[in-house]
Parts: structure tokens; C-alpha cells; sequence
């Protein structure tokens, strides 16, 4: 069993301004991955904003003083690079991959929306971003059978007020409300240096990037004092069960179950990351032995569970099971609850527990097997836990857990009486 | 202004290298891997000439079935027993079907690797096809695509492939298949695609530190029990283009989007005009920066996305666009992509615009090819089309050297707006009378 999940080496150094730099360094390709982590998600939208963090996230592809609209994009795929953006409950990370010779290219495009985004921000780009991201939102909420069950389970999970209440994609009409001045006060206030890690893995060295980086980024002045969201770490338990039932447009009754449970990051999430791996992944799971192979009322390919890696409330877990033709929705809905009772009553085998870990360890290496994903892990660590290094631990704590801890955490955080079910029913046709 | 005004330049070129490829007959068959030295994760990937080309014509989605009854129990274990044994190592059986071949992997840390092969091996030469089993597998992939099917694509798919290629060919009809050749499909059909096809020895593709792997060993594990050689495969396929375009509107009433499948056929990939041809595809709809995205998506705020390329297997190809867009905007989106199709066609591409796609795609090969899982797929490309070990740098080389007279004159060759088909999948009742004002072409409903 490997001690470390994260062999390789790490530096980081903060600047003057407060921005939080990581680095490490790999000279295995010749490329490097440059990730931003701002600690900014949908958490922090008031009442009113929802969507507002992730439709920000658009804006900052459009320009800023030195870069011309759209000329971002032109620029890393013009120098060879892949590049992205996405936005959580949690964060808004921003990341490129180019051939190490563009390192610096990088490194002054991201600066300069960190530092320069304001006054090159234009109502007509609000306008045309604000319709992209409905067309988002359609594409992949709306227009998809179950689409929307994410959005749908968020509020039954977590109570009005609470960070993870609303869903980070937000609504039609607060996206419609959306005026520029919110837009450049939202900058003003969270795309600031001290808010931020900047993490370049790959071909280059420490020294290089800390002196490319208090070039580009050492000027831009410190924020200070950057509100924070509200506090959601305690959910208090409702003590009953909570079920919502859809009709809808869908191929067959399917049916999720949520629970709140542990933030990432802790003993307790560890536990339930092994608990989802035995409970829904692959062919030798719980859910895929009882249900699509075993009582067969489950199809076998939309079998699974999850947990959904959210640090700062209980994140949720979530199992899913779609029914085989003929099979009705409480049937499956009965099907599924038995399962989950089951994590705490009957006591998870070595071979189903070295399953789960065999599992997680190649899911682990994977995402280390490349210098984006290495890039990400250690901006999420040193966002979410002040120091990247702490992301060799993961793996080794998921390979520690036992299987008396997935009883306990089963009869602690899965109570048939906390549960969520959401359940679609397939609407009748004409 | 605290920031630096003058975009920096690139430092000095890193040479690009491709993993040095090994290839080696073992056993019968042929082992071809790439070292990655320092690799944790390894991937070993079996190659069959066994792709959606193999499979007889109403017999679409036989690979998919087959790759799924693999997994219910071999020889040697019952599924239960043949998961967690697989799974225990840490990796799933991952099945992968194209036009040209058929694909099982299986991605592990590099100490596993050689007990990962032997049960992949014994799933796909040793499979127990129990007739029960098979059934069952069938009717699951039947149920899977129906709600496959049920998203918008599909149907958009298949009714541009069928109209390009002919409905009558197993070209025409969709690579996995429907749900109805799926649910048509009996146990003897598995069983002779699987003697046919599956005992044959194939290749294996390896990726990862190669210092920590027994390539005899794992060729030796793969091809055990194999008989029967290579077959002949047919050789690129002419396809007519359509005289003048048509719009063939797919029914999805209630729908908030229209689902847009633009496209003709072009040349197979073994075509002298590839690079060019994939260049003036990359400038048009291949990148986020491309003229369709910029104009459908970023000035018109029509879409989230748009997306247009040309693709080929050994035997043809197509060039085609895809994209949702807002129901009320399908009319004027249709048009204007249209529209960009022909100015490409006609005008060409400018040297700025090339520039960025020549050196996306080139830098894409250093950027993208890092996983043992990408460095697989490449060393399949290689096998499948017979490419030398050096390809991907001469590829690199030959998207660096395209000048605009050659990617203008591909795509001057190799676009035909005006033998498009126009597939909209959406809500019919609002968007027809719209979609016939256009004028674009005839519109036969689907």
C-alpha cells in the first residue's frame, strides 16, 4: 500500500498581495498545467443572485484591459492548450494546459482577468453571456429526461438559507435580473489575490513560476476583509423522511435517494467515499448485485452511488436505480432503501471493502496520471485545507477505512428517517 | 494600472516526443506498447477486427451485446465472482466499439497489470454465453438505448447517417445500433459474431512503465487459445453526395431546443488531404474559437455550443455540425450556419485564423497525450490504420507545414453546402412553417 497519494514534489510561496502559489514540478512531457482556485461558489450567492458565480465564470473569457473579447480562448488554442472553467457550490476553478513554452502566456492572461476584468466589462457581453447560459441551462437541465433532478434535490437536502439550498446553474429569472453593476461589484469583491491559489504542475520549476508570478500577479492589490458565506456546516436532522415524486417526460420510473452526510475532507467523508464505492460502483457492487443482477428490477447500467465532494457542509451521497421495463416505482423505491438499510446491518466483507479500495486507488492514480488533474487536486487542498500537501493523504485514509466505520456511519448519517427520495414516474402518452 | 501590458512571447520549443513504441509478435499475435517511465497507472488494451463494419446488416448493436455478455460468467467463474475479481484489482472491463474495431481494456496500477490481462482474456476468449444470460444482456441493451433514445441526438443521428449513407448499408445505420435491431437479435447471432470474430488473436496495446511489465508474459496471456488469422478488409467505400440540399425534420414536440445535424459525406482517413481537411474542419466548427461557435454561439447567443468536423474510418467519412439551439431561434440559426458553411467553402480560411488552428492542433498532441489511457488510444490509432511508430510527430510536423492555400483548397474541395442534409430534431408543429420559409431545401418530415 503506497504512503503517499501525491509522490511528487510540491513548493508553494505567498505573495506580497496574498495570493497563495503552488508548484510541481514534473519533466516528464513537455507541458504544464496552470489551475486557479478562487474561493467563490454558488454558496455565497444571496437570495436573489442564484447563478450569478457561475454566469461570472463566462465573463471572464470575454476580455479585460490587455485582452481583447474572445481573444483568450484564441490565444491558448492558438498556442496549442486546452482550457476550461467550472463552477460548484464550493469554487470557481479556471485551468489551461499548454506547452511549456506558453507557461508565461498563461500566467499574464490569468492575471490580467484577475486584476483587469472591471472596466472591460460591457453590458452587451452581460447580455450575450447571460444567453449562453440559458442555452446551458436548457441544454442540460431542462431538455434531458431526469435533467433536473439535481436541482431538484438540492433544496429538499438543505433548508432555505442554507449555502448548498440552491443549485450553482441558478434561475431563469434571477439570471434575468442580472444587472452589470452586480456583476462588477461581484469581481470587486471575490477575484482578488488573497482569495485565490494559482497551481502550476509540469514542466517548469518552482523558481520560474514564482518569479512569472509576482511579475504578472505581484501588482494586483490585496483585498482584504472578503465576506464570507454563510455558515452551513450544521444541518440539523429533520427526523422525518422526505419524498418528492415527478411526472415527467421519462423513459422509465427511476428513483434517487440523498443523504446529508459528512464535508470532504474529513474522517467521515472518508468513510462514505469507500461506503458509495462498495454501495454503487461497478458490477460487484450492493446495488448491482441486488438489484440489477439479483432481484433484476434495476437496469444495470444506471445503477450507481455517490458522493458529491463538497467541503463546507455535510456533502450529500446519493444512490440512483432506474427501473427495468415492467417493474413499478415503489417496487424500486423499496428495493433501494433496503439496500442502504442494509450498510448498517450487515457488515460490509474484506472482499467487498479490498474492492471499494482497489476501485478508488486506480480512480485516485488516474486523476494523478496527468498534470491537470494533479494541478486541480492540489489548488482544491490548498484552497480548502491550507496546504496542498495534504492532498497525499486522501488515498491513504481511503485505504485505512474499516468496515466496523461503514456500519457506524451507515446508522449514523443513511437513517431510513433523514432520508431523501426523489422519484420520477414516466408520464402516461396519449 | 497595476498589470503588464504587452503579452509575452513563447520561450524557447520543447522537443516533442512520442513514447517509444515497441512492437513484438507473441504467441500468435501482436503486442505493440509505448513506455512511460515513471507511470504509476497502466493500460492494456485488446484490439479485434470485430467494429460495427463486421456486423451484418439488421444486425446492428451485435457488438454491443456481445461486449456485455462477455462479463456474465466465463468458463472458469460465474459474473458475480468474474466482477469482484476484476473489480478487486481495481479496474473495470471497459468495452469501446467503432466502425473499425472492436476494443476491451483495462486500466490498473502497473504491478496488477498482468493478472488484469488474464481476466480480460478470459472474458473475451472464454465467455459462457449462457443463452439465459444472453437474452437478458439483450433485452437490458435494448431497454439502455430506448432510454438513450429518449434524449435528443439519436434520432437526429441516425436519420443524417441513413440519408447520407444509405439506410440499405450497415454504414447507414447507426454504429450501436436501435433498439429495435438490439431487441431483435437472438442468442445464435451472439454466439457465431463471438466465434467468428472474437477467437481471432488481435493485437494488444500496452501503455506504461515498461520497466515493470512482462510484455511475453501479457501477449502470451491475451492470445492464449487463439486461432485463425486476419481477414481481408474492403476498401474505401465511394459515396455519392445528394443533389441539393433537404431538411429532414425529426418530430420532439414540447421540446425547449432544436437539435441540429448538419452534414455530407467525405473522404475516408486514409485520404492524402487528412491534415488539411481536418485544419479547414478545425477552423470552421473545431475549436471554441471556430466560426460557427463564434458566430452561433458567442455573437448571436443562439446556442451553448456548435460544433462542426470532419471524421473518417477506414472506409468513408462525413463532415457534419451539431449544436442545440433555442426552438424560437432555429430558423435563423440554421440559416446562418448554412451560411458559414459556404463562406468557408468559397473564401477559404485566413492565415490568422489558421495559425491558431495549426497550432492547437499540433500542440494538443503534447498536451492531450499524457495518460496511459490517451497513449493506448493513440498506439490503436497506429494499429488500426496502419501508421508507422514515428506518426504522431510527422502528423505534428505536417499541421505545422499547412499554409492556407492548402487547407483553403480542401476545404474548397471538401465542403459542399450545397448538398447538406438538414436534419432538425424539435418541436415539429412550431418550427416547420419557419424551417420552410427558409428556403434551404425540401423538408421531408422523418
Amino acid at each position: 500500500m503506497p504512503d503517499s497519494g501525491y509522490p511528487w514534489p510540491i513548493e508553494t510561496t505567498r505573495l506580497d498581495n496574498g495570493l497563495r502559489v503552488v508548484v510541481s514540478e514534473d519533466r516528464t512531457a513537455p507541458a504544464v498545467a496552470v489551475n486557479l482556485w478562487y474561493d467563490v461558489g454558488s454558496r455565497h450567492e444571496p437570495q436573489g443572485q442564484t447563478g450569478f458565480a457561475h454566469l461570472f465564470e463566462h465573463l471572464m473569457f470575454e476580455g479585460s484591459v490587455n485582452v481583447a473579447k474572445t481573444e483568450h480562448m484564441k490565444l491558448i488554442q492558438g498556442a496549442g492548450g486546452s482550457l476550461n472553467a467550472t463552477t460548484n457550490p464550493d469554487r470557481t476553478n479556471y485551468f489551461e494546459t499548454v506547452p511549456a513554452e506558453h507557461l508565461e502566456l498563461a500566467l499574464w492572461l490569468e492575471a490580467d482577468r484577475m486584476g483587469g476584468l472591471v472596466p472591460a466589462l460591457t453590458q452587451e457581453t452581460l447580455d450575450n453571456q447571460r444567453d449562453v447560459v440559458k442555452n446551458e441551462r436548457r441544454q442540460r437541465y431542462e431538455n434531458v429526461p431526469y435533467g433536473d433532478a439535481w436541482l431538484r434535490l438540492l433544496p429538499l437536502l438543505y433548508p432555505p438559507g442554507h449555502p448548498y439550498h440552491h443549485a450553482t446553474i441558478g434561475s431563469m429569472a434571477d439570471l434575468n435580473a442580472a444587472d452589470l453593476a452586480t456583476f462588477q461589484a461581484f469581481h470587486r469583491t471575490y477575484y482578488a489575490p488573497d482569495n485565490a491559489v494559482l497551481t502550476v504542475v509540469g514542466d517548469t520549476s518552482a523558481a520560474e513560476v514564482f518569479a512569472l508570478a509576482e511579475k504578472y500577479f505581484g501588482g494586483i492589490p490585496a483585498r482584504g476583509d472578503i465576506p464570507a458565506a454563510p455558515d452551513g456546516r450544521t444541518v440539523p436532522a429533520t427526523g422525518r423522511p422526505v419524498a418528492e415524486t415527478v411526472t415527467a417526460d421519462v423513459p422509465a420510473p427511476r428513483v434517487y435517494v440523498a443523504h446529508r452526510t459528512h464535508p470532504f475532507g474529513s474522517p467521515g467523508y472518508d468513510v462514505i467515499t469507500v461506503l458509495a464505492a462498495v454501495l454503487g460502483s461497478g458490477r460487484g457492487s450492493r446495488l448491482y448485485q441486488r438489484l440489477a443482477d439479483g432481484e433484476r428490477i434495476a437496469q444495470p447500467d444506471l445503477v450507481g452511488a455517490y458522493g458529491v465532494d463538497l467541503a463546507h457542509a455535510p456533502a450529500p451521497l446519493i444512490a440512483t436505480v432506474t427501473a427495468r421495463p415492467g417493474v413499478g416505482a415503489q417496487r424500486l423505491a423499496d428495493g433501494l432503501h433496503a439496500v442502504m438499510d442494509e450498510l448498517a446491518t450487515v457488515p460490509v466483507t474484506p472482499s467487498e471493502l479490498d474492492r471499494a479500495k482497489a476501485l478508488l486507488s486506480t480512480a485516485w492514480w488516474r486523476q494523478m496520471s496527468t498534470v491537470d488533474g494533479r494541478a486541480d487536486t492540489l489548488s482544491r487542498y490548498a484552497t480548502q485545507f491550507g496546504d496542498p500537501a495534504r492532498a497525499a493523504e486522501r488515498l491513504p485514509a481511503w485505504l485505512a477505512v474499516t468496515a466496523e466505520q461503514i456500519a457506524e456511519a451507515a446508522a449514523e448519517v443513511l437513517a431510513a428517517d433523514d432520508r431523501v427520495t426523489l422519484t420520477y414516474l414516466a408520464e402516461e402518452k396519449p | 494600472m497595476t498589470l503588464i501590458a504587452t503579452r509575452p512571447g513563447p520561450g524557447p520549443a520543447r522537443p516533442y516526443r512520442f513514447p517509444s513504441v515497441v512492437r513484438r509478435a507473441v504467441a500468435g499475435g501482436q503486442v505493440v506498447a509505448a513506455h512511460l517511465p515513471g507511470q504509476n497507472l497502466a493500460v492494456a488494451l485488446l484490439l479485434l477486427d470485430a467494429g460495427a463494419e463486421r456486423e451484418p446488416v439488421g444486425k446492428e448493436g451485435l457488438g454491443g451485446v456481445l461486449a456485455k455478455a462477455l462479463e456474465e460468467g466465463t468458463a472458469q467463474r460465474d459474473a458475480a465472482a468474474y466482477a469482484l475479481a476484476v473489480e478487486g484489482l481495481g479496474t473495470e472491463l471497459v468495452t469501446a466499439l467503432d466502425w473499425d474495431s472492436f476494443q476491451v481494456s483495462v486500466q490498473v496500477p502497473v504491478d496488477r497489470l498482468g493478472a488484469a490481462v488474464e481476466l480480460l482474456a478470459e472474458a473475451v476468449r472464454t465467455p459462457r454465453l449462457d443463452p439465459a444470460d444472453v437474452v437478458r444482456v439483450r433485452d437490458d441493451e435494448a431497454t439502455a438505448l430506448r432510454m438513450d433514445w429518449a434524449n435528443p441526438g439519436p434520432r437526429a443521428d441516425a436519420a443524417l447517417r441513413a440519408d447520407l449513407f444509405g439506410a440499405e448499408n450497415r454504414w447507414g445505420r447507426p454504429m450501436y445500433g436501435d433498439p429495435e435491431s438490439v431487441a431483435g437479435l437472438d442468442v445464435e447471432d451472439v454466439r457465431v459474431f463471438h466465434s467468428e470474430w472474437f477467437i481471432r488473436p488481435g493485437t494488444l496495446v500496452v501503455a506504461g512503465d515498461l520497466d515493470r511489465v512482462d510484455l511475453d508474459a501479457l501477449g502470451a496471456a491475451a492470445f492464449a487459445g487463439t486461432g485463425g488469422g486476419p481477414v481481408d478488409r474492403a476498401g474505401p467505400i465511394d459515396v455519392r453526395l445528394r443533389e441539393g440540399r433537404r431538411i429532414i425534420l425529426v418530430d420532439r414536440p414540447g421540446s425547449v431546443q432544436s437539435t441540429l445535424r448538419l452534414g455530407h459525406p467525405s473522404p475516408h482517413r486514409a485520404h492524402p488531404d487528412h491534415v488539411p481537411m481536418t485544419l479547414a474542419g478545425t477552423v470552421l466548427g473545431g475549436a471554441f474559437t471556430s466560426r460557427l461557435n463564434h458566430l452561433i454561439r458567442e455573437v448571436r447567443g443562439y446556442t451553448y455550443g456548435i460544433r462542426g468536423d470532419f471524421a473518417s474510418s477506414r472506409r468513408l467519412g462525413r463532415f457534419a455540425v451539431s449544436s442545440g439551439v433555442q426552438t424560437a431561434v432555429t430558423a435563423p440559426a440554421l440559416t446562418e450556419a448554412v451560411g458559414e458553411i459556404s463562406r468557408t467553402q468559397s473564401g477559404g480560411v485566413t492565415e490568422e485564423e489558421l495559425a491558431v488552428a495549426r497550432s492547437w492542433r499540433a500542440g494538443q498532441l503534447s498536451v492531450e497525450l499524457q495518460s496511459p489511457r490517451a497513449i493506448a488510444a493513440a498506439l490503436a490509432t497506429l494499429v488500426v490504420h496502419d501508421l508507422p511508430d514515428d506518426y504522431h510527430a510527422r502528423l505534428r510536423e505536417a499541421l505545422l507545414a499547412a499554409d492556407v492555400d492548402q487547407v483553403s483548397a480542401a476545404a474548397a474541395t471538401h465542403l459542399h453546402p450545397e448538398s447538406l442534409t438538414l436534419v432538425v430534431e424539435g418541436d415539429a408543429a412550431v418550427i416547420r412553417d419557419e424551417l420552410a420559409a427558409t428556403g434551404l431545401g425540401e423538408i421531408v418530415e422523418s
